[in-house]
């Protein structure tokens, strides 16, 4: 490869600078660099910075030229905008600090010396570059470079720009670096500079003035702290991220050197995206005697972004070719509805339930109202019917997510505390699960046992979307926009449908009534679909793998980037569609009317089905709502209400039960007359029956007339 | 070839690269590797520097890739004369004290990657004693070390590490501990050392047990090891003593950035005689560790034998669960369960069996003795007593230290196939503080996914696992598993049950013992089938669903069925499903059941 014309390059440069503009919205033109070297001249701004996308629209060989030997090219750009700086320079710049006045003085003393001929002086008494200069150039790497996971950054980049994804896990103090030593003679007081290249440095042994080395004083040399120039240092330990790791590898680390404007940009924990080059370390001292055959390595750190979660989401978003026809099914909805837990068979509808509460409705804020988006849905059920694992498996699908119990794990619990700082004494606020889920799903096991001031919190947070502290002093209102999806046990460890939702699941109504969806999952014997199941697990056993259905399961990742893509559609529900919701709703009002219902048919429903059909909408990737996402949202929120009434009943078994239960009524009751249900029930569940068997033999006898129960079915009375 | 008068006891690394294929084909041609020297069986203080050597254990940790030079020059300061030198499979440069290292140009960097491996995990003592018979080298011990070993050391590092260990088990980190031995505890001694405990250096996943470790650099990216593999390493050995991070000189420069903390310099290079490095030539995964299996595998031959075998360990086990054949058998099929399958939450072959109504009153150590037993039959096996105190203190998750930058191990570790006994008779009334709900979480979460959550700080990170849990207890565990079964004693074992277990040792001969641990190993890596048709398992399943209404059958009895019937064909030899096994499948589940029904409180 020939060598690369690096004066040219130079000059390209150059005039890049001069002539590179870009033009506003207003159609000015604006001189970005120009601007920036005129600010560099004035003090005003240390960091210069080239945005290689810049570059690349103008001379694309020579940017990519620079992505390969960066240093070079930073000394290149360096020694430029020194030399351009007087043009750029339109008024005096008071002096910042003592390094300025001291630099203003060294070149006032230069002028002065050069204009004695005849005295030399020895080149390396000259002052460097780096005292002089006062900004720093960086490169700022083109926007679409892909950005590189700690163990794929390897030999052959070393010396490229290359931009790396990772979790800070250390960071050390900012501290001072030596960049110019000055010294001073003690013996003639000529002032010797020495650029330090590395982190380590030895200082000059003996003064190399030329009045020193004549007279062979050779002076002590005394560090200059004033004199020397120190840059700001810190050193950073990235880790990848848990889903860079290959599975059953530990994640790896690369240490980045931040100079200058770049330190103090992250802290432990943060997600940052540096953009560097990455350099091989020669070890000194020890670490050279041990191990004088290896080199560390290091990433000087050009720019240092800190990434939140979304901003993640969208550097992997755009969708390939491959999994745009993947996508672009007819089916798209039932299929990613059967990806969710792929393992839990059946249950389509909770599926596509859950499906709904991923990608949520929209926001409305007519007149400052505000009318959440966001789905809540409770799944009830028997033990063991994978709730938990529905649960779970959402967990990890949405982007931003909580999983907690109804117990809460830790004393913040579900809302937020006020908690003193342990070091200052100051207090502060803590959010729990609901705060930290913002903008995302909360996952709540075990809903029905939640702690008391938690169950009033999360009325605000199902409604309004948000958690009012008032404690210690402390009053404020957190964001808690969460879509709630909740997991309860039924109170007497299986779900009695003879019982209204609130007493099985023992939450007052007002809490059920915030969900958009109430499900009740059971696990009833059926000869086709037991047939059917038997099927799919003898498939797992047989051929060690999940049968090839006809949907096949989409990867969790497709999903996800597919569900952040629905969050930018705002669908909305056009007028024509009006009458038809308002129908349904009425017939949906009467319905509730006539049938025993347990559960509460009120206005919250037609919100509820206006955020199913938006949701619906945004899964079509559409701006408008159509009538067949309306009828969807009407079926799904009908099925849900089915799972709840049409529990089977269980006859034949009934009579002998009913009998002998009425008998213990009989003899708990003795001599009086009235019976307390509880005890009622208590005494039979002792005696190995179930609630619902004890509701179904009060129920029968009740309308045989033997007894009567109170209004709030507390109490029996015999006639 | 000039470097065949060389055998693998005089290859030098310089030798090896100069013929590389060919040294890789002749390794590859060798019967057994017993020739060289295991590190396992060996004392490293017994082998020379540079020589190839072998290890086998456990990946427990793997470090940031090395940049190391493959080739650099070497420039004579007297006799100017420029050598080209090569770093690959070694650590110092080997170079005179008037020759110095051109760090400027014609250097050829490349990259190695440094694992920790430690010695597997669990291993059982009659599997080491069989290892330590076949591979300790006996005229080993006759060489004089040092002097030979380090050929070109600095001479102010001669007090080395190894002269005072004689004894690797009783050895302490020299004379630097003076008797702190907490783990991860470092103090500031007067030279400026910072000294760690020997524990902490070795990191063994397992407390209590002599463990050994290595640092092995792995030059072939295409190995692809994943931590917790099983491996076998040959590699040169390097064992020079200013490896040792405790040599560290004062730091001078006031400007140095703190790139690595002491701590992690000294974690990372611990003195080479209790960790050596290894740079190895050829990594081997292996599916097991036990020494009696031979190199072919002769499927036929296994299932023939099963039966056999399996009536020898019946028999032993119905003896040693007090006359319980139902149990036994359920112990069987514990033994030689693995995972097999794995899908998203889905961990098919997991097999975690508790065992409860425990005789405790009357042989409160009951569960010791039984564990004594069945470590005598499997490959790695450890027994961990659940009591409140150990709960609360041990270390059960892994855990990034971020300090020492390194992977700290912990009991949770281990690798696959691995027989984890927890006794809960130990268990009495007490508070478990947060690490010790922590702890049982993190147990649970391990019977139920196989998957174990190391913690790296910043977010958390499951690993698979394939561990074997065995749980008594004296009532229902209150950990989750799989099958639980409640013991069934007979009254006349009860009364003999130390003559029951003497008479069990008598009875299980070596030979009997081997048929045993071949049988074990051997059933693990069988391949079994399931037939297209299993009309009769989905039949079962509709009748199953239907005549119990208020328990339904679910979809997760079925896969349990089906991974017993699995089991129960594979311990009879069978590698297939059949209706036989089915059938028998389903009526010790029955029993089991109606075992768990009826269950009495324990009367004894």
């Amino acid at each position: 490869m020939a060598m690369r014309d690096y004066a040219a390059d130079k000059e390209t440069i150059k005039n890049f600078f001069v002539d590179f503009c870009e033009t506003n919205d207003d159609g000015q033109k604006f001189f970005k660099y120009s601007e920036q070297l005129t600010q560099v001249a004035h003090r005003e701004q240390t960091a210069f910075v080239v945005d290689l996308d810049d570059l690349y629209e103008t001379n694309a060989e020579l940017a990519e030229a620079v992505k390969q030997n960066t240093r070079r090219y930073t000394n290149i750009v360096s020694d430029l905008v020194y030399e351009m700086l007087p043009d750029y320079k339109h008024k005096e710049v008071a002096a910042k600090d003592a390094l300025d006045v001291y630099i203003e003085h060294r070149i006032m003393l230069e002028a002065r010396n050069h204009r004695m001929p005849g005295e030399m002086r020895d080149p390396r008494n000259r002052y460097p570059p780096e005292l002089i200069r006062r900004f720093e150039v960086y490169f700022k790497d083109v926007s679409n470079a892909k950005s590189l996971a700690v163990r794929d950054v390897r030999a052959e980049h070393i010396g490229k720009l290359v931009t790396v994804r990772g979790i800070v896990t250390r960071c050390t103090d900012v501290k001072p670096l030596l960049v110019v030593a000055t010294y001073s003679c003690s013996a003639c007081g000529a002032e010797t500079y020495q650029p330090v290249r590395g982190l380590q440095f030895t200082p000059p042994a003996a003064c190399s003035a030329d009045e020193c080395r004549v007279n062979k004083t050779a002076g002590q040399l005394y560090l200059q702290t004033r004199g020397s120039r120190f840059q700001k240092f810190q050193e950073l330990k990235i880790q990848e991220h848990s889903d860079q790791v290959p599975v059953g590898h530990i994640p790896r680390q690369l240490s980045v050197y931040c100079r200058g404007e770049t330190t103090r940009r992250a802290q432990p924990g943060d997600h940052v995206a540096i953009a560097g080059v990455f350099l091989p370390l020669l070890s000194a001292g020890f670490r050279q005697i041990v191990q004088g055959l290896l080199s560390d390595t290091y990433l000087e750190a050009h720019s240092v972004t800190c990434l939140n979660q979304s901003e993640e989401n969208e550097a992997c978003e755009a969708l390939t070719e491959e999994e745009l026809s993947e996508l672009a099914d007819e089916e798209l909805y039932s299929r990613m509805a059967q990806s969710l837990a792929p393992e839990i068979y059946g249950h389509e509808d909770v599926k596509k339930a859950l499906l709904l509460l991923l990608v949520g409705g929209v926001d409305k804020r007519p007149n400052g109202m505000k009318i959440r988006g966001n789905i809540n849905i409770c799944l009830m059920g028997d033990p063991g019917v994978a709730k938990s694992q529905l649960l779970n498996y959402i967990t990890r699908l949405a982007p931003r997510s909580q999983y907690t119990t109804g117990r809460g794990s830790s004393g913040v619990g579900l809302t937020a505390a006020v908690l003193k700082d342990p070091f200052t004494g100051e207090m502060m606020l803590e959010g729990g699960a609901l705060v930290l889920a913002d903008q995302g799903v909360c996952c709540i096991d075990e809903f029905d046992k939640m702690a008391e001031n938690d169950r009033t919190a999360i009325h605000e947070v199902m409604e309004q979307q948000t958690i009012s502290i008032a404690k210690a002093g402390i009053m404020t209102c957190l964001n808690a926009r969460v879509s709630i999806l909740a997991a309860a046990n039924p109170a007497y460890g299986r779900y009695n449908p003879k019982r209204t939702v609130e007493q099985n699941i023992q939450l007052p109504a007002a809490l059920l009534s915030r969900f958009d969806l109430l499900w009740l999952i059971q696990d009833k014997p059926n000869r086709d679909k037991d047939l059917e199941l038997a099927k799919h697990i003898a498939y797992v056993h047989q051929h060690s793998s999940q049968p090839p259905s006809r949907l096949r399961a989409l990867p969790m990742r497709l999903m996800r980037r597919y569900l952040a893509l629905t969050k930018r559609k705002q669908p909305v529900v056009p007028r024509a569609l009006a009458d038809y919701l308002v129908s349904s709703y009425v017939e949906l009002r009467r319905e509730a009317r006539n049938a025993r219902d347990v559960t509460f048919t009120s206005a919250r429903n037609l919100l509820a089905i206006l955020r199913l059909s938006t949701a619906l909408a945004r899964l079509r990737l559409s701006d408008v709502v159509e009538k067949e996402d309306v009828s969807e949202a009407i079926r799904l929120v009908e099925m849900s209400k089915q799972s709840l009434q049409h529990v089977e009943e269980n006859v034949q078994r009934g009579i002998s039960a009913t009998d002998r239960i009425f008998a213990v009524v009989r003899d708990l009751a003795g001599s009086s007359n009235t019976v307390k249900i509880a005890d009622v029930i208590e005494r039979c569940v002792d005696k190995g029956f179930k609630p619902d068997q004890v509701d179904a033999c009060i129920e029968e006898y009740e309308n045989l007339n033997v007894w009567q129960v109170n209004q709030v079915r507390t109490k029996i009375t015999f006639m | 070839m000039h470097d065949f008068s060389h055998d693998f006891d005089s290859v030098t690394p310089d030798l090896w690269m100069a013929n590389e294929e060919n040294w890789k084909k002749k390794l590859s041609k060798l019967a057994n590797w017993y020739q060289i020297p295991l590190l396992n069986s060996n004392a490293s203080h017994n082998l020379s520097d540079g020589r190839l050597v072998r290890f086998r254990g456990m990946v427990q940790d793997m470090h940031n890739p090395e940049f190391y030079f493959e080739k650099f020059e070497v420039y004579n300061t007297v006799t100017n004369e420029v050598k080209v030198k090569s770093g690959k499979y070694c650590d110092t440069a080997h170079i005179l004290e008037n020759e110095k290292i051109n760090y400027t140009e014609n250097l050829k960097s490349a990259q190695r990657q440094a694992m920790v491996v430690v010695s597997l995990p669990g291993l059982s003592d009659w599997a080491q004693e069989i290892e330590d018979s076949r591979n300790h080298l006996k005229h080993l011990n006759d060489q004089p070390n040092t002097t030979k070993r380090l050929g070109l050391t600095n001479i102010k590092f001669k007090r080395s590490y190894d002269e005072t260990e004689e004894d690797p088990e009783a050895m302490e980190v020299a004379d630097n501990v003076s008797g702190n031995k907490e783990p991860k505890t470092s103090e500031k001694v007067d030279d400026g050392n910072k000294v760690v405990s020997r524990e902490h250096l070795l990191n063994f996943p397992l407390p209590d047990v002599p463990s050994k470790s290595c640092i092995v650099k792995i030059y072939d990216e295409s190995e692809n090891l994943k931590l917790n593999d099983m491996i076998e390493v040959i590699g040169f050995l390097s064992v020079d003593p200013s490896l040792s991070g405790e040599f560290k000189s004062e730091n001078n420069s006031f400007l140095e950035p703190e790139s690595e903390t002491d701590a992690e310099t000294i974690t990372h290079n611990p003195p080479p005689s209790l960790v050596p490095r290894l740079h190895a030539v050829v990594v081997k995964k292996l599916d097991h560790c036990n020494p009696l299996l031979t190199e072919t595998f002769d499927q036929a031959k296994i299932l023939q034998e099963a039966s056999s075998a399996r009536e020898h360990l019946l028999k032993a086990l119905t003896e040693l669960l007090l006359g319980d054949k139902l149990a036994a058998e359920y112990l069987i099929c514990h033994l030689i369960a693995s995972v097999y399958l794995r899908q998203d939450t889905l961990a098919l072959g997991q097999f975690c069996l508790n065992l409860s109504n425990l005789p405790t009153n009357k042989y409160p150590n009951y569960a010791k003795q039984l564990y004594d037993i069945i470590k005598q039959f499997v490959t790695k096996s450890y027994y961990l007593p659940l009591t409140i105190d150990n709960l609360n203190t041990m270390a059960l998750l892994p855990k990034k230290d971020y300090d020492c930058n390194r992977l700290t191990s912990g009991i949770l570790q281990l690798t696959k196939h691995t027989h984890l006994v927890l006794d809960e008779t130990k268990m009495e009334q007490g508070r478990l503080d947060s690490t010790g709900v922590g702890n049982i979480t993190a147990l649970g979460n391990m019977i139920i996914t196989q998957k174990v959550e190391y913690d790296f700080k910043y977010y958390k990170m499951e690993f698979d696992s394939d561990i074997k849990v065995l749980l008594l207890s004296e009532g229902k565990s209150l950990l989750p598993s799989d099958y639980h079964i409640p013991l069934r004693p007979e009254e006349s074992s009860l009364e003999i049950f130390d003559a029951i277990v003497e008479a069990a040792t008598y009875y299980l001969k070596e030979e009997i013992m081997n048929t045993i641990r071949k049988y074990l190993t051997n059933l693990k890596l069988v391949k079994y089938t399931v037939s297209e048709d299993l009309k009769f398992v989905e039949d079962d399943f509709i009748e199953m669903r239907k005549t119990d209404s208020e328990n339904p059958f679910s979809a997760d009895d079925l896969h349990r069925h089906l991974v017993l019937a699995r089991l129960v064909s594979l311990s009879r030899g069978y590698d297939t499903l059949n209706k036989d096994c089915w059938d028998m499948t389903r009526k010790m589940e029955r029993e089991r059941l109606e075992r768990l029904k009826n269950r009495v409180a324990p009367t004894l």
